[in-house]
């Protein structure tokens, strides 16, 4: 794609790759604690984000876009959660969920958890809370549809990382 | 149906002397309608099933330790140093299903040689809790089949429930909710001085 | 054939015989994430072919070391801590401790109170097992359940959030009670406090909701043909295993054994209401999802009853503000949804407590696993695995 590199995208174009992008995002839900029951109860008949196009459940993190890093990051589990992070294909996109992945939470003086999930992965959008409600959940990923309108495409492919996983 | 309770349940220190004659215990205690029994080291496989066996006590609770110590790294210091002996407690709990009776069986280990005979011959669930109890605390199990680490990762250093083992975050940083580090903007319209300490 | 002479024929049977197939077991990891595996739990499975030889659960991916942090936090603020533990029954895992303090310090928990615990631990109950009863047939295949529990499971979360300001993780336990105001605070001090007007109406409409939703379950999960193939006889507990390990909860009492800690202990008044323990006898999968969901309707009845009967009064005993415990040690335990929850509080003294050992029933009822598991094959580990019940918060605390 070396034209768009050069010259960048036409705005049109840029706008449609944009809107698809984020009406279709295929959700890998990295539930780790109690964040991910709100995002289960997120996903239910009630505050229902599948309206969103958000859709959970992909069959691995090789098919997903989104990652919501849902509840406590232990030190023991960082490298996996890295591991998952590599492989999923850009783009992609981190919510942390929750004050335990935004910072390490109630449990900031624990031996055993990291503080934040920002120190492993990059992370687009913050969801405070303990635990957010469901409704957060939903603003933060309105929050993200709205990152992606203003996207430069261009950017966006000159900052991957060429190395497979 | 099951019979109301009163009818089954033990009064908590007949029970204390009853399990406590059985075992051959070296002290027993009803406190707080907890019974506990002190058993020593070396008899500590026996004991436990003894009450298995004969006192009916045949639901394995669980396994952990506590860490006496005058000095604490964290929190609080005890309220009277000198009256702690310097020990680890093995604390077992096993109850019946057939009653609300249960006990907790302590054993003391020195600090300097801290290991005691593994239960997994008489309960096969103490596996899990005594590799708890090893990695936390830094007892030794011996016959334990597997005692390899339970929660922690590889290549953590330490144990951590001992009380010599200090929380680094809090070293660094002192615990924000005990002081009010900066005056909250129109001090007239909040409640005097105890947002913080709130129960 | 006749036509082969005998030593021929047996040369031939030989040949076959002697052809040794040589196979390999496969170590299959499964884990830590894992669509099915209800958090992050790692199962290293040694497996030949579709078959399990041995299992070995790694846990320790969501320990946070409570026990630890409960020695530098302050007897109120560790409900904050454990009502973290078991996830999805927020308020019932608050319950034994807040009890064990009150036992420790001498004091006396008002009716209403310890009548509001009640209601709203069963509460809880009636959540988690819903919460069960549509993610378990999710692990077989069948989405729609989810739906509809949720549905229900949203109404009931409403009330506690009504009365305690969160939906899982009220908080809302205090020492000598329960918190006084919903939502009022130290600054509504004049206003009058109880629980918000109109509770008890919607918690009875709400009851009928549930049990509607209770019998919708029935027809479309518990009366399934295919549901009943994949779990009847799959994953059998004997009730010896279940002594041995420590196994409590609805999974002791599918296995037959008749033993429910609201009947023995005395935390809160089940003595002055009349229900049901339900006990079934085979003590496979199915067992311990028909005994979640007669539960459930148990659990409606106690919140009926309990509502009839509520008397009036103050929510919290007088506690001096800064809270510190007499030196002595002490172990509550009580029904958790998901077993036997206690705690092993030691005090020396001081406002933060010496030891917290905490009991959690999923540790040990997943300890099991490597037992349960010889044999099966994977599909079936993971329907046992899912009627456990467990969350990773109350294995690795």
């Amino acid at each position: 794609m070396g034209v768009i590199e050069k010259f960048g995208a036409p705005k049109p174009l840029s706008w449609l790759l944009n809107w698809s992008r984020k009406y279709s995002l295929w959700f890998f839900n990295f539930g780790l604690a109690c964040c991910a029951i709100e995002v289960m109860a997120a996903a239910g008949p009630r505050y229902d984000f599948m309206r969103f196009g958000v859709i959970p459940l992909p069959a691995s993190p090789r098919q997903a876009d989104l990652m919501v890093v849902a509840g406590t990051l232990t030190d023991k589990m960082a490298p996996a959660v890295k591991r998952l992070y590599d492989q999923m294909p850009d783009p992609k996109y981190v919510i942390s969920m929750g004050s335990c992945a935004n910072c390490g939470g109630p449990y900031w003086d624990s031996y055993s958890v990291t503080k934040g999930v920002d120190q492993v992965i990059p992370v687009d959008v913050y969801v405070p809370g303990c635990p957010p409600r469901p409704e957060a959940l939903m603003e933060g990923i309105l929050l993200l549809q709205e990152q992606i309108t203003h996207e430069d495409i261009r950017r966006k492919w000159s900052e991957r990382d060429p190395q497979p996983v | 149906m099951t019979p109301s309770p009163s009818e089954t349940a033990t009064e908590p220190s007949a029970l204390a002397a009853r399990l406590a004659g059985l075992v051959g215990a070296s002290g027993f205690s009803a406190e707080h309608g907890t019974v506990k029994i002190q058993v020593e080291r070396a008899g500590w496989v026996e004991a436990i099933r003894t009450a298995r066996d004969e006192a009916g006590l045949a639901f394995f609770s669980w396994l952990s330790a506590v860490d006496w110590s005058r000095q604490v790294a964290v929190g609080d210091p005890p309220a009277d140093p000198d009256t702690i002996e310097e020990r680890y407690d093995v604390v077992c709990r096993l109850s019946s299903v057939a009653s609300a009776d249960g006990a907790l069986f302590v054993a003391s280990l020195p600090k300097d040689d801290p290991r005691i005979d593994s239960l997994v011959p008489v309960f096969d669930g103490a596996a899990w809790h005594e590799r708890e109890a090893a990695e936390m605390f830094g007892i030794d199990f011996t016959g334990h089949p597997h005692l390899v680490k339970l929660y922690l990762p590889e290549g953590f250093e330490g144990h951590p429930l001992r009380k010599s083992f200090a929380l680094l975050s809090r070293e660094v940083k002192p615990w924000p909710g005990t002081v009010d580090v900066e005056a909250m903007p129109s001090a007239e319209n909040r409640e005097a001085g105890e947002g913080g300490e709130e129960a | 054939m006749s036509a082969l002479d005998a030593g021929g024929m047996v040369q031939i049977s030989d040949a076959a015989v002697s052809v040794e197939l040589v196979g390999e077991d496969m170590m299959l990891n499964i884990g830590p994430q894992h669509p099915s595996t209800h958090g992050v739990l790692r199962l290293v499975a040694q497996v030949d072919g579709e078959r399990i030889t041995r299992l070995e659960p790694v846990i320790g991916y969501m320990h946070r070391g409570k026990e630890k942090l409960a020695e530098v936090r302050t007897y109120p603020q560790i409900t904050t801590l454990i009502n973290r533990i078991d996830w999805i029954s927020g308020f019932a895992n608050e319950v034994p401790f807040v009890v064990a303090v009150e036992r420790l310090m001498g004091i006396e928990v008002p009716e209403r109170a310890q009548y509001i615990r009640l209601i709203l631990t069963e509460l809880t109950r009636i959540s988690n097992h819903l919460v069960f009863a549509s993610s378990y047939p999710l692990e077989l295949g069948a989405a729609t359940p989810l739906m509809y529990a949720f549905r229900e499971r949203e109404r009931v979360l409403d009330l506690i959030e009504s009365v305690t300001g969160g939906r899982f993780h009220p908080n809302f336990n205090r020492v000598g009670g329960v918190k006084p105001a919903a939502g009022g605070g130290s600054t509504q001090k004049n206003v009058v406090l109880d629980l918000p007007a109109g509770f008890f109406e919607a918690t009875l409409r709400t009851m009928d909701k549930v049990l509607e939703v209770c019998d919708e379950i029935d027809n479309l999960v518990v009366g399934n043909e295919l549901i009943q193939a994949r779990t009847i006889g799959v994953g059998v507990l004997p009730p010896e295993i279940v002594l041995a390990y420590g196994v409590s909860g609805p999974n002791m009492r599918a296995s037959g054994i008749d033993f429910d800690l609201r009947k023995h202990e005395h935390l809160l008044p089940y003595d002055d209401f009349d229900f049901d323990v339900v006990v079934r006898s085979n003590g496979d999968c199915f067992d311990r999802y028909v005994t979640r969901i007669e539960e459930i309707r148990q659990s409606v009845s106690i919140v009926r009853q309990a509502i009839g009967k509520i008397p009036s009064g103050p929510l919290r005993a007088k506690v001096p503000r800064v809270l510190k415990v007499p030196p002595g040690e002490i172990y509550v335990r009580a029904e958790n949804p998901k077993g036997e929850m206690g705690y092993y509080v030691v005090s020396q003294g001081g406002r933060v407590p010496y030891r917290v050992k905490i009991r959690s029933a999923s540790f040990s009822n997943i300890s099991v696993l490597p037992w349960v598991s010889q044999g099966q094959l994977i599909p079936d580990l993971v329907a046992t695995m899912g009627s456990f019940d467990f969350v990773l918060g109350d294995v690795d605390r």
